[in-house]
């Protein structure tokens, strides 16, 4: 029972962290709600399939097409809202317009039917007396290996410091000769890749239309739980939710009907607590 | 006796004269909703007996729900700068209300929607406290999980909130036997007018009064208008509630006007809706979530299911009606992009820019002339 909490809060946390690692990148560098992240998700989940079951390719080369493909539309979704990048209001409705287009091309393409999501790999392993799917292990172990390489990125390559210098001063970032369109364009092929990879990780059994609605909210309490732009404080949120879920399912009878709102109450809870989330800075008066 | 009544009378349209007559653009906006209330009895025909699953009255109906839902964001988010994105849950909670009050207790309209009301701005009080600690994108966010924790609780309480199906089969409006369909339909029109008719003017009153100045200043600068005295939690509440009133006001009128409650009423997609059609109208002026509102209900429901659906019909290029679906979608929601990438102010501020400038060039010649 514990041990069960314990091995399955750790699968969900790492995968949640995988999936909302690239929601506050975006808004860290760029300032850019993207809400078209749900809908990055889901794209990765259809390219997956497709190349994995209809075209039988093998897992590797299927998961890293299906990656880059899913990358170049969330360069795609920028270009769109380039000219409006500075106002808030309009990125959030075009973003969510190209959510819908996606949605609904997805609907033409496949129908409004359920497609069935291959497990990567079958068979079942027992840990600490647990049963899990082997698939299970494979989504921890690279959610793990995928969050470990993305944060030696940033922290130690030359572009991860170009990142990190947009994301402190914009301006200052420019006067230094740092190409902040490109830094955009690089952070978002990042994080559109990271929800693509994300939502092979976690969607099954089976994939709809409909699905991008539960990750962008997912990852909109992740990362307002550990605060918004804060890398740190997404790992801790997306722990935080994993288990709270897991427990949720395990301790409540109607547990699969509040997964979702138990996620949602406690982001709320703790930002009563602290305003600006975790780990995040406390709002300035003046920038 | 009578002397009062005429006095009274007389005071009332002198203010009336003063207020819509000698602005003009006012008197416009007043004429063109004159226009609005008389044209379907100019042509019965064509606005109210259409056959065929739609009538163009009803699209008029949803169009006027939808633009005071869209209002009552406006003065929340264009005002006082608290962008709520989760608005659906004032909505329905109005609507709800009024399902759950008829279903178990058979109250009729007129008791439901006010405690519908009642109920939508007590939760608003309520939701309005956490959110005042917390800024900008967090508070966006945070109101976004209040209706989706909602939905989570309707469905754990499914013999009450009937749970994916909703609740069906509600009292229209106007009671049924007596009257005819199309007389009902007339009514639901002329009702709805009317309610976005006080409920824009409401509104428009307040965001333009000294309530509403403070509105504003609270979203300029909030460290300043609190150095200047504002209790800004006060207002911020009252923020809450009105467009909560408002919001809720929508939701109770559209569930008795569609005769049902669904979940979707709580949906991501029906919190998005006002914003979309304020960001499209432009914010923060109140008339530019109604135009907005008109514009893409008009657009979705005439144009691309009515006009659109006929013109390929004929061609037979789409044979069944549900492959056209994500079509319609997709080109809706193209519309809007380009809109709010052409003019992201929106296009009301743009036309009345537009018109200011005019006027500005003219009065420019007049000088002119006068100096030659």
């Amino acid at each position: 029972m514990i041990e069960d909490l314990l091995i399955y809060g750790a699968i969900s946390g790492a995968v949640y962290a995988l999936l909302a690692l690239g929601f506050t990148l975006v808004y860290g560098v760029a300032e850019i709600l993207n809400m078209a992240h749900g809908a990055l998700y889901m794209l990765g989940v259809y390219a997956f399939v497709i190349l994995f079951s209809f075209f039988h390719l093998d897992l590797l080369s299927s998961i890293i097409l299906a990656t880059i493909f899913v990358g170049f539309v969330g360069i795609a979704v920028y270009g769109l809202i380039r000219s409006v990048v500075d106002e808030v209001l309009p990125v959030l409705v075009v973003t969510l317009g190209a959510t819908l287009v996606i949605q609904q091309l997805s609907i033409i393409q496949f129908g409004a039917r359920d497609i069935r999501v291959p497990p990567m790999i079958s068979g079942i392993v027992t840990l600490l007396g647990v049963k899990i799917l082997q698939d299970r292990l494979l989504a921890l172990a690279l959610s793990l290996c995928l969050i470990f390489v993305l944060w030696i990125f940033i922290s130690r390559s030359k572009i991860g410091l170009a990142m990190r210098a947009v994301a402190q001063d914009r301006e200052v970032a420019m006067l230094m000769g740092i190409n902040t369109e490109r830094v955009y364009m690089l952070t978002i092929l990042i994080s559109g890749s990271l929800a693509a990879v994300a939502g092979m990780l976690i969607t099954r059994p089976v994939v709809n239309p409909n699905i991008w609605q539960t990750p962008l909210y997912m990852s909109f309490a992740i990362v307002v739980l550990g605060g918004l732009g804060s890398i740190k404080g997404s790992l801790v949120g997306a722990f935080i939710i994993g288990y709270a879920e897991n427990a949720v399912l395990y301790l409540v009878p109607e547990g699969q009907y509040l997964k979702g709102a138990v996620a949602l109450a406690v982001m709320v809870i703790v930002l009563v607590l602290r305003p600006a989330g975790i780990f995040g800075k406390r709002m300035e008066i003046e920038r | 006796m009578t002397e009062m009544v005429t006095s009274l009378l007389r005071r009332a349209y002198s203010s009336f004269a003063s207020h819509i007559f000698d602005v003009p653009a006012r008197l416009l906006a007043f004429l063109l909703f004159l226009l609005f209330l008389v044209m379907p009895l100019t042509n019965p025909g064509y606005f109210i007996y259409t056959g065929e699953g739609y009538y163009i009255l009803g699209i008029l109906v949803v169009a006027n729900i939808y633009a005071i839902y869209a209002a009552s964001w406006d003065i929340l988010a264009g005002r006082t700068g608290q962008l709520s994105l989760g608005h659906a849950l004032f909505y329905g909670i109005g609507a709800y209300t009024v399902a759950i009050l008829y279903k178990f207790y058979a109250l009729p309209l007129w008791v439901t929607i006010p405690i519908g009301i009642l109920v939508s701005v007590s939760v608003a009080l309520l939701v309005g406290f956490p959110c005042l600690r917390v800024k900008g994108p967090y508070l966006s966010l945070v109101t976004l999980a209040f209706p989706l924790i909602l939905t989570g609780i309707f469905f754990m309480f499914k013999d009450v909130t009937g749970g994916e199906l909703g609740i069906s089969s509600l009292p229209a409006i106007i009671p049924v036997p007596p009257y005819t369909i199309n007389q009902q339909r007339l009514a639901a029109f002329y009702f709805s007018s009317l309610l976005l008719a006080v409920s824009s003017v409401i509104l428009y009153k307040i965001a333009n009064s000294k309530i509403g100045i403070i509105f504003v200043s609270m979203l300029d600068d909030e460290v300043a208008s609190k150095a200047s005295g504002i209790n800004t939690t006060k207002y911020k509440l009252l923020a809450f509630a009105i467009s909560a009133l408002f919001a809720s006001l929508a939701g109770a009128f559209a569930a008795s006007y569609e005769s049902s409650v669904g979940i979707s009423m709580l949906a991501l997609t029906m919190s998005f809706y006002p914003v979309i059609m304020t960001i499209l109208g432009g914010i923060g002026t109140i008339y530019g979530p109604i135009i907005g509102a008109f514009i893409l209900t008009i657009l979705d429901r005439y144009v691309l299911k009515v006009v659109v659906s006929d013109a390929l019909a004929h061609t037979h290029i789409i044979e069944r009606a549900e492959d056209l679906a994500p079509w319609h979608m997709i080109i809706y929601t193209s519309v809007v992009i380009i809109f709010v990438l052409a003019w992201p102010r929106g296009v009301t501020r743009f036309v009345v820019d537009k018109l200011e400038d005019l006027e500005e060039a003219r009065e420019l010649e007049e000088i002119k002339k006068k100096k030659k």
